[in-house]
């Protein structure tokens, strides 16, 4: 891991320079020494030392050896998944609530290829009744209506 | 403390039947959130604490309680069925209790597993009743420099034990504190960071990091991996153990539980500590430990009194100091603050009408736990075979939900993706995920304590030192760093010379 660490601490240091630069213009407005910027540059000050470390370690070898790593396959699948998960964001707010929830369950068991359609209706239609029930009418707590105005 | 407050509590919560229906409830999707591997009692709470927005405070926190004992005690099912443990803290009860499924003995193995988390589950609730207030009468003394002092321990502490690498837990540390300067300054008010959205003045909500640190991160790791577990083919049968069983083993009960009650209480251990250290301890005095790993019951009931006893023991420091013990507990006290109560001594000055309810609450919990595991353990037993193509999208689906929740805002489930994302690949690269959990809950606490006590001191820091509570709490997290990074470097020099 000694590329990704080296990377990583350069990646430190140019983010608490800019943390440091950025939260001096807090001190401007107020007038204690302990102001809003205070925190900020306290910890940009001990990022950047971390970041030294990080890749001091990284130059002298000691940095740790790469241990379980991504699947290439599998990252594409996560990666559709997130995307799937950011399309049901954007159809939930068109078709509401409970009839986004069921598609978005059963895309997403689909496309992890559970086999059994009925299974799949049931338990989409299932989880998603359950849960905009138990928020409609238990908690009372307000869930995305959809264009046409209602939660179904 | 005060008895009478103390009865009427125990009558308050133990004849109310909607408080029963929430223990209820809440211990038995804590069973099956941590039964099933790849879900934690931490990624259970964080899901569910949005189910308890509707709730009234205490019935909320019973709910919430009841998912942490029955999130640590689930996890001895699948590790005793199917050699995988449910949640980090059985993976010391798949010792014994694998072995004794083997035998045939699965029902026995998983009834005393039953008996042993009600037995440490029970003792560590009576020692927390009677311990935290006298705890916090000590923490009512507290000024803003020991405040501070208290989050750097807690913060020092969590670091050390998470993780291989003492400086990548720093780091995770100091990212947590940064993240937590988004949003309005708690002393003057200035919004910082905040790019001009409005969305961000309130800083990051705690709920969605959380979401995002446990719950989707987890969710990408499974859909990654898409692993199939063993199938459960066991039969669970005579759950229910015998008297004489029980006595043979109560003294191992009744040590683990206070073991377990102790090293819980600590900050940033937890239950797989407690359940290893339950486990090596019954094995080092026992008559007979060479039969330790070939599935004897002590081997089963001394991790999980442990486990179940750091329930209790974890609730101390978060109760009477604000400090979480794990990571479980660091979401009860979100769970606390987001019912509008701050956890820490002011709790017990103020709040007395929330805290002894919690106390006979997490009590019946247990009797609960002992009623619903010995019951339901065929059923759980079969829960493990759902299939993880219909569980996982239901997990990202709660996830959803979950941080949607909080504030009814789409900002935060983006928010909460997004973090997911890089805890995801945090985990790949070896930085520690419960480091920022801390960082968020303690960041607020250290941040205004450390800049009341320089003013109130004029800028000179030696008010940290010459104070004795402050300097002790000090002094005792470089330690731990210190002893932490010398045990990692020994380590690590022993795995090169391999």
């Amino acid at each position: 891991m000694r590329g990704a660490d080296f990377k990583a601490g350069i990646g430190m240091i140019l983010l608490s320079l800019w943390v440091f630069w950025y939260s001096s213009r807090y001190a401007e407005v107020v007038i204690n020494i302990y102001g809003p910027n205070f925190f900020p540059q306290t910890l940009s000050v001990f990022i950047f030392i971390c970041a030294i470390m990080l890749i001091v370690n990284a130059i002298k070898g000691k940095s740790p050896s790469k241990g379980e790593w991504i699947d290439p396959k599998g990252f594409v699948r996560m990666t559709i998944a997130i995307g799937i998960c950011v399309g049901y964001i954007l159809w939930m707010q068109v078709i509401g609530f409970a009839m986004g929830s069921f598609v978005f369950l059963w895309i997403l068991m689909t496309f992890l290829k559970q086999k059994g359609v009925v299974k799949r209706v049931a338990s989409s239609a299932v989880a998603s009744l359950t849960v905009w029930a138990i928020f409609r009418y238990f908690l009372v707590i307000p869930l995305p209506t959809g264009m046409w105005g209602f939660t179904f | 403390m005060d008895f009478e407050l103390l009865f009427d509590a125990f009558a308050t919560v133990m004849l109310d039947p909607m408080n029963f229906f929430f223990v209820f409830i809440g211990i038995t999707a804590g069973i099956i959130v941590g039964a099933l591997p790849g879900l934690t009692a931490t990624m259970g709470c964080a899901l569910l604490i949005p189910f308890t927005f509707g709730l009234e405070t205490v019935q909320g926190i019973l709910m919430l309680i009841g998912i942490f004992s029955g999130g640590i005690y689930g996890g001895s099912i699948s590790a005793i069925l199917i050699r995988t443990p449910g949640t980090p803290a059985a993976a010391a009860t798949l010792l014994d209790g694998y072995p004794l499924c083997q035998k045939g003995l699965a029902g026995k193995a998983i009834g005393v597993s039953t008996v042993a988390s009600f037995c440490g589950g029970t003792i560590s609730a009576l020692i927390m009743t009677f311990i935290s207030p006298q705890i916090a009468k000590i923490g009512l003394k507290f000024g803003p420099p020991e405040f501070f002092a208290l989050a750097f321990f807690g913060l020092g502490i969590i670091i050390t034990i998470s993780g291989r690498s003492l400086l990548r837990g720093i780091i995770s540390g100091l990212f947590g504190l940064l993240i937590t300067t988004i949003g309005y300054d708690p002393l003057s008010g200035l919004p910082r960071f905040t790019f001009g959205s409005r969305d961000l003045l309130g800083g990051v909500t705690f709920i969605p990091a959380l979401i995002g640190l446990f719950g989707y991160a987890q969710v990408f790791r499974n859909i990654e991996k898409m692993q199939l577990l063993p199938a459960v083919r066991s039969k669970v049968e005579h759950i229910f153990p015998k008297l004489s069983e029980i006595r043979s083993i109560l003294k191992t009960l009744v040590k683990s539980s206070l073991i377990g009650t102790f090293v819980g209480s600590i900050p940033g251990t937890g239950g797989d500590i407690a359940a290893f250290v339950a486990y090596s301890e019954a094995k080092r005095t026992s008559k007979n430990p060479e039969l330790f790993g070939t599935g004897i019951l002590e081997g089963v009931a001394a991790p999980e009194a442990g486990n179940n006893g750091a329930v209790g023991g974890a609730m101390i420091p978060m109760l009477t100091l604000g400090v979480p013990g794990d990571a479980v507990t660091a979401v009860l006290l979100g769970a606390l603050t987001i019912h509008g109560l701050q956890p820490g001594p002011m709790l017990f000055r103020d709040h007395l009408d929330v805290v002894y309810p919690i106390f006979s609450g997490m009590i019946m919990a247990q009797f609960v736990l002992l009623l619903v595991g010995l019951a339901g353990a065929k059923v759980f037993a079969r829960i493990i075979n759902i299939d993880r193509k219909i569980l996982t999208p239901i997990i990202f689906f709660l996830c959803v939900v979950g941080s949607y929740s909080m504030q009814f805002s789409f900002f935060d489930v983006g928010l909460s993706l997004v973090i997911g994302i890089i805890a995801y690949f945090m985990e790949y690269y070896e930085y520690p995920a419960s480091p920022i959990l801390l960082a968020l809950i303690l960041g607020p606490m250290a941040e205004q304590n450390l800049r009341r006590s320089l003013m109130i001191a004029h800028g000179n820091p030696l008010i940290f030192f010459t104070r004795p509570i402050c300097l002790f709490f000090l002094v005792t997290a470089v330690f731990t760093m210190v002893t932490s990074y010398r045990r990692q470097k020994r380590m690590i020099a022993s795995e090169d010379s391999i």
